[in-house]
C-alpha cells in the first residue's frame, strides 16, 4: 500500500477495455446459464502430476469416435439403404451408392476411407485404454462402475462395426452378416428368435438392410453417445490416477509436505515436497 | 505394533482412506488439466487424425489400378468388393479383422457337440469375466509388480488374442475356389508334363487340398498324408485309381470319401498327375 | 371502476354487488373451430364435414355453457390453493378429489393425484410403446409366406447328373432372394401307393454350421468342358453349372459334406438341408426347405431322416435339441 501507484498507461487502459470486451459476454452467459463455470472446472480442476502419456488413450478414443461420428453423418447424406437392384445397372442400390461416394462424389473416396479405418482405429484404441486401465489397477474402489461402463462401450462400439459392415452390401459385406446373425442364433432358447428379429424374417431379406442401418446410425450411437458422456461424468467427479509405480503417486503413503504459500485459483502449486525432486522437471513450466 | 495386512480386502476403512488421501494430494500437488494434461491429449489426437486420414489416402492411392478400377486389389484392399451375391458358391467369407479371434474360435471347436462353445459360450463367458473384474478383484493394491496374478493373466490374454486373431488371418480354407490359382506354380515347381495338367486342375477343384497339402498348397485335416512327392513310391496309375474309387477297400480304416463318381477318364487324369508328382525341386 | 377479470376473492364477494363477468375459459376456442369446420364443410362436403362440425361445435358450445354458468349453479366457487393445515375452506368443485371433511382432505387429494399422474404416465408410455414395440418385432415373424420356384422342364435335367441351380425365389424381393442348391435327377422311385414318381436329390448349399455358401468339391464347368444352361421360368433367369461333386465343402471353418449332404468333417452340427419338391405339369417346382439330420443310402433309395426347417448351427436331435425348444414361426 506504501508504493505510489503509477498512472495507466495508453496500452493498458486499451488492453484492459480489450479484456472486458471478451469477458463481458462469458459473463452474460454464465450469469444466465452457469455453463461457464462448469466448463472452467472442467478445464481447471487438478490432476495428478505425474500423469503418463499412457493416459491419453481415453480421449484419443474420444477423438476416433468424434471422426466417426462427423464423417458418418456425412456419409448418411449421400448413401442409400436399400438393397434392391437399380434395374438400369442390375446392381443393388447401397452398393452403388458407396460406388458413387468412392469414386464421383468430390473427396467421397476421402470421407468414406476415414469412416471405414476410422472404426479400426477407434476400437484399436479402446482395447489400448482398457489395457492401460488394467495395468494401472484403475478398476478399483472407486472406479468400478466407470469400468463397467467402459466394457459397455466397447461392446457398443464392436455392435457398431457389425452393423456398419453390412451397409456396403458387397460380398464380404453380405455373408460376414449371414454368419454373425446365425451365431447370435446359436444361442439357447432365445437365440433363433433374435436372429430373426435382426434379420426381420427367416433369411435376409430386403428388410434386414434398413433395420441394420437404423441401428448402426441411431440408436447404437445414442447409447455410445450416453454410455461416453457417463464414463466422462464419472472420471471427472473422481478422478485421474496417478501411475501406480509412479513415486508420487497421489493417494500413495503419506508424504511429509509443506503446505505451499500461493494464491488460490488458477496457479499451480510451487513443488515443495520432502521428495520433491522428480517433481521440479515440469516441461515449459514457470515456476 | 501388530502389522495390519494390506491384502485384505477391508474397503470400508482403507480404500476410502486412501481414496480421501488422493484427492487431497490432487488437490495440493495436482497440477491443472489444462493446459498441461489437455496438452498431451491434443498432441495424441492429432496422431490419431493424421493416422485415420493417412490410412484413408494409402487405401483410395494403392487401389487406383488400372483404368481406375476400383476392384483392384491394393496394398489395404479394394475400394470397392463386388456387390452381394447370396448366390455364389466361390466366395470366402471372412469378418472385419478386429472379429478374427472369434472366427478362429470357430474353427478351433470342429466337434459339432461343442459348436456353441466357440459361437457364445466361450464369448458370453469371457464378457462377464470382464465386466465383473472390480469384483472379483478385490484388493486394494494397484502397482503391476505387486499384483502377479493380474498380470500374468493379461498377458496371457493378450498373447492368445494375438494368436487367435493372426491365425484367423491365415486361416485358408483350400476349397476349389482358392486353389485353382495355385495350379501354374505347381506344373512349374514340380516339373509336370503337359499330362498331368487335367489331373492338376482336377484335383485342385475336386477338393482333395481340403484335407491333404500338396506344394504348400491346402490343409491337413484328418490325418491326411502329404502328396508333393507320392510319385516318388512308384504305386503305379491302377493303384491310384482303384484307391480312387474306394479309398477304404485299398486302405481300411481311411476316412477318405470315394471319387467313383468321378468317372474312368477323370480318374486315369488325376492317376496320371499323381503319379507324375516327384516333388518340388 | 371494477376490474375487467375478477380474482376469486372479489368475485365471490362482490358476487350480489354488481354484474360479474365470466372467469376465463377455454371452451369457447373448440366452438370457434366447430363453427369453422361447419362453414368449410358447406364447401367441402355438406354431409359429412359439416356434419363433423356441428358435432364439435355442440360439444364445446355445451361444454362453454356449462362452465360460463357454475356460478350461478354453484354458489361457492373457491379455488384456493392445497394446503395442509387443517381447517381449509370450503373443497373445490372440480378435481373430482374425494369428498372428505376435515383436515384429512389435503393428503388424500395430493396422494390421488399422485398415483393418478404415475398411472396416466404409464397409460401413456404403454399407449406409445406397445404399439411401436409390436411393429418393431412383430413384422419378422408373421406373414412368413412360402415361394414356390420353377425350374423348368424335368427332361433338363439328365438322369444322375448335378447341377449347381441358381434361382430367385421371390422375384419381388429381387437378387437379395437369390439362392442355390445342388440338383440331382434321380429317375423315379415308387411312393407308398407303388406308384412311380420322379425322384430328386435338392440340397442347399448355406452350411449347416453358420450359414456360410458351400462348395462343390469336384470340377465344374469349363473344367469338365461342359457348358452353363441358362433358363428362363417363371421366376425368372435359372442358372445351371454342370458339376461332378465328390463332397461339398464350406470355406469358412472347414465343414465337410459327402454328396448327399451328409456331414463327413468339421463343424456342421446335422446333414445339408433340402428343399422340397413337387412337378407340376412336368416342371420341377421347388417348395420351402427342411433340415435334416442324416441321410442312409443315396439316390432315389436314400433315406432322408426329415425334420421342420432350422436356423444353421441349430441341432435337430441329440440332446442339444433341448436348446431349441421354440421355433420362429417359419414357412
Amino acid at each position: 500500500m506504501a508504493t505510489p501507484r503509477r498512472q495507466p498507461t495508453k496500452a493498458q487502459i486499451r488492453h484492459q477495455k480489450m479484456e472486458e470486451l471478451v469477458i463481458y459476454p462469458i459473463d452474460w452467459l454464465e450469469e444466465r446459464s452457469g455453463l461457464v463455470g462448469g466448463i472452467r472446472y472442467f478445464l481447471f480442476r487438478n490432476v495428478p502430476s505425474d500423469v503418463n502419456w499412457m493416459q491419453t488413450l481415453g480421449s484419443a478414443a474420444l477423438t476416433a469416435f468424434l471422426v466417426q461420428a462427423i464423417t458418418g453423418v456425412i456419409l448418411a447424406m449421400y448413401y442409400v439403404p436399400s438393397a434392391s437392384t437399380d434395374p438400369a445397372t442390375g446392381k443393388p442400390v447401397a452398393w452403388e451408392s458407396i460406388v458413387n461416394i468412392s469414386d464421383h462424389l468430390t473427396l467421397g473416396w476421402l470421407v468414406r476411407g476415414m469412416h471405414k479405418w476410422g472404426a479400426s482405429v477407434f476400437i484399436i484404441l479402446m482395447f489400448l485404454h482398457m489395457g492401460r486401465v488394467f495395468l494401472f489397477g484403475a478398476y478399483k474402489y472407486p472406479r468400478e462402475l466407470n469400468w463397467i461402463i467402459g466394457v459397455l462401450i466397447l461392446l457398443t462400439g464392436m455392435l457398431e462395426g457389425f452393423t456398419g459392415y453390412l451397409l456396403p452390401w458387397d460380398q464380404t459385406a453380405y455373408w460376414a452378416t449371414v454368419v454373425g446373425i446365425n451365431l447370435n442364433g446359436t444361442a439357447p432358447i432365445l437365440g433363433p428368435w433374435l436372429a430373426q428379429f435382426l434379420r426381420s424374417g427367416q433369411e435376409i431379406g430386403l428388410e434386414t438392410l434398413p433395420r441394420f442401418y437404423s441401428l448402426h446410425m441411431l440408436i447404437l450411437p445414442g447409447a455410445i453417445i450416453a454410455l461416453i458422456t457417463l464414463h466422462l461424468y464419472l472420471v471427472v467427479r473422481l478422478g485421474v490416477t496417478s501411475p501406480p509405480w509412479s513415486k508420487d503417486a497421489a493417494g500413495g503413503e503419506p508424504v511429509e509436505v509443506e503446505e505451499p504459500a500461493r494464491r488460490p485459483g488458477l496457479t499451480r502449486p510451487v513443488p515443495r515436497t520432502a521428495n520433491g525432486a522428480a517433481m521440479q522437471a515440469e516441461p515449459g513450466g514457470r515456476d | 505394533m501388530a502389522a495390519i495386512p494390506r491384502e485384505k480386502p477391508t474397503r470400508s476403512g482403507e480404500a476410502r482412506a486412501e481414496f480421501a488421501r488422493y484427492k487431497s494430494d490432487v488437490k495440493t500437488r495436482g497440477k491443472p488439466f489444462f493446459p498441461y494434461a489437455m496438452f498431451h491429449d491434443t498432441i495424441m489426437s492429432l496422431v490419431v487424425v493424421a493416422t485415420i486420414i493417412g490410412l484413408a489416402a494409402i487405401w483410395k492411392w494403392s487401389s487406383w489400378g488400372p483404368h481406375h478400377d476400383p476392384t483392384h486389389k491394393g496394398l489395404l484392399g479394394p475400394i470397392v468388393d463386388p456387390p452381394a451375391d447370396p448366390g455364389t458358391t466361390s466366395f470366402v467369407p471372412r469378418p472385419d479383422w478386429y472379429f478374427y479371434f472369434l472366427f478362429y474360435l470357430l474353427r478351433i471347436f470342429k466337434w459339432p457337440e461343442s459348436v456353441f462353445l466357440g459361437t457364445i459360450g466361450i464369448p458370453t463367458i469371457a464378457l462377464v469375466l470382464l465386466i465383473a473384474l472390480p469384483f472379483y478383484d478385490r484388493r486394494l493394491e494397484r502397482r503391476p509388480s505387486a499384483r502377479p496374478v493380474a498380470m500374468v493373466a493379461a498377458v496371457l490374454t493378450i498373447i492368445s488374442m494375438g494368436v487367435l486373431t493372426w491365425k484367423g488371418a491365415t486361416a485358408k480354407e483350400a476349397l476349389a475356389s482358392e486353389v485353382i490359382q495355385d495350379v501354374p506354380r505347381w506344373i512349374q515347381q514340380e516339373n509336370l508334363p503337359p499330362a498331368a495338367v487335367p489331373g492338376a486342375k482336377l484335383f485342385a477343384t475336386a477338393g482333395c487340398t481340403a484335407c491333404h497339402t500338396y506344394a504348400g498348397s491346402g490343409g491337413s485335416n484328418l490325418g491326411a498324408p502329404d502328396l508333393t512327392s507320392i510319385g516318388t513310391r512308384n504305386l503305379g496309375i491302377q493303384f491310384q485309381i482303384n484307391h480312387l474309387k474306394c479309398p477304404s477297400c485299398v486302405n481300411p480304416g481311411s476316412p477318405m470319401p470315394k471319387f467313383a463318381s468321378l468317372g474312368e477318364t477323370r480318374l486315369h487324369q488325376l492317376a496320371v498327375f499323381l503319379e507324375s508328382s516327384k516333388g518340388t525341386h | 371502476m371494477e376490474p375487467e377479470q375478477p380474482s376469486p376473492d372479489t368475485e365471490h364477494e362482490s358476487l350480489h354487488e354488481e354484474a360479474h363477468l365470466p372467469s376465463p375459459t377455454l371452451w369457447p376456442i373448440g366452438f370457434a373451430i366447430g363453427i369453422v369446420v361447419v362453414l368449410v364443410g358447406l364447401i367441402i362436403d355438406p354431409l359429412l364435414i359439416s356434419t363433423i362440425g356441428a358435432v364439435i361445435a355442440i360439444v364445446f358450445g355445451f361444454l362453454w355453457a356449462r362452465d360460463a354458468t357454475r356460478e350461478l349453479r354453484v354458489q361457492q366457487v373457491v379455488v384456493e390453493p392445497e394446503r395442509r393445515e387443517a381447517g381449509a375452506a370450503a373443497p373445490p368443485a372440480e378435481g373430482g378429489a374425494a369428498p372428505v371433511s376435515g383436515p384429512q382432505q389435503p393428503v388424500t387429494r395430493s396422494v390421488f393425484l399422485e398415483g393418478a399422474t404415475i398411472g396416466l404416465g404409464a397409460v401413456i408410455g404403454g399407449l406409445i410403446t406397445v404399439p411401436v414395440a409390436g411393429f418393431l418385432v412383430l413384422p419378422g415373424f408373421l406373414r412368413q409366406e412360402q415361394h414356390k420356384v420353377d425350374l423348368g422342364p424335368i427332361e433338363k435335367f439328365p438322369l444322375g447328373s448335378w447341377f449347381v441351380a441358381t434361382f430367385v425365389v421371390d422375384p419381388a424381393q429381387g437378387e437379395v432372394s437369390r439362392r442355390t442348391a445342388f440338383v440331382r435327377n434321380n429317375g423315379t422311385v415308387a411312393d407308398s401307393n407303388g406308384k412311380q414318381v420322379p425322384s430328386f436329390t435338392i440340397i442347399s448349399n448355406r452350411c449347416a454350421h453358420l450359414g456360410c455358401p458351400v462348395q462343390a468339391n469336384g470340377p465344374s464347368g469349363a473344367i469338365l468342358g461342359k457348358k452353363t444352361l441358362k433358363e428362363h421360368t417363371l421366376n425368372g433367369p435359372v442358372q445351371f453349372v454342370p458339376v461332378v461333386p465328390a463332397g461339398y465343402g464350406c470355406p469358412c471353418h472347414g465343414g465337410q459334406y459327402d454328396v448327399e449332404g451328409n456331414r463327413t468333417a468339421g463343424p456342421p452340427v446335422r446333414a445339408l438341408d433340402r428343399y422340397g419338391f413337387e412337378v407340376n405339369n412336368g416342371r420341377l417346382v421347388l417348395l420351402s426347405t427342411y433340415s435334416v439330420s442324416h441321410v442312409v443310402g443315396t439316390g432315389a433309395q436314400a433315406k432322408i431322416y426329415k425334420y421342420k426347417s432350422y436356423g444353421p448351427g441349430q441341432h435337430v436331435d441329440g440332446p442339444e435339441a433341448w436348446f431349441y425348444p421354440l421355433s420362429p414361426p417359419h414357412h
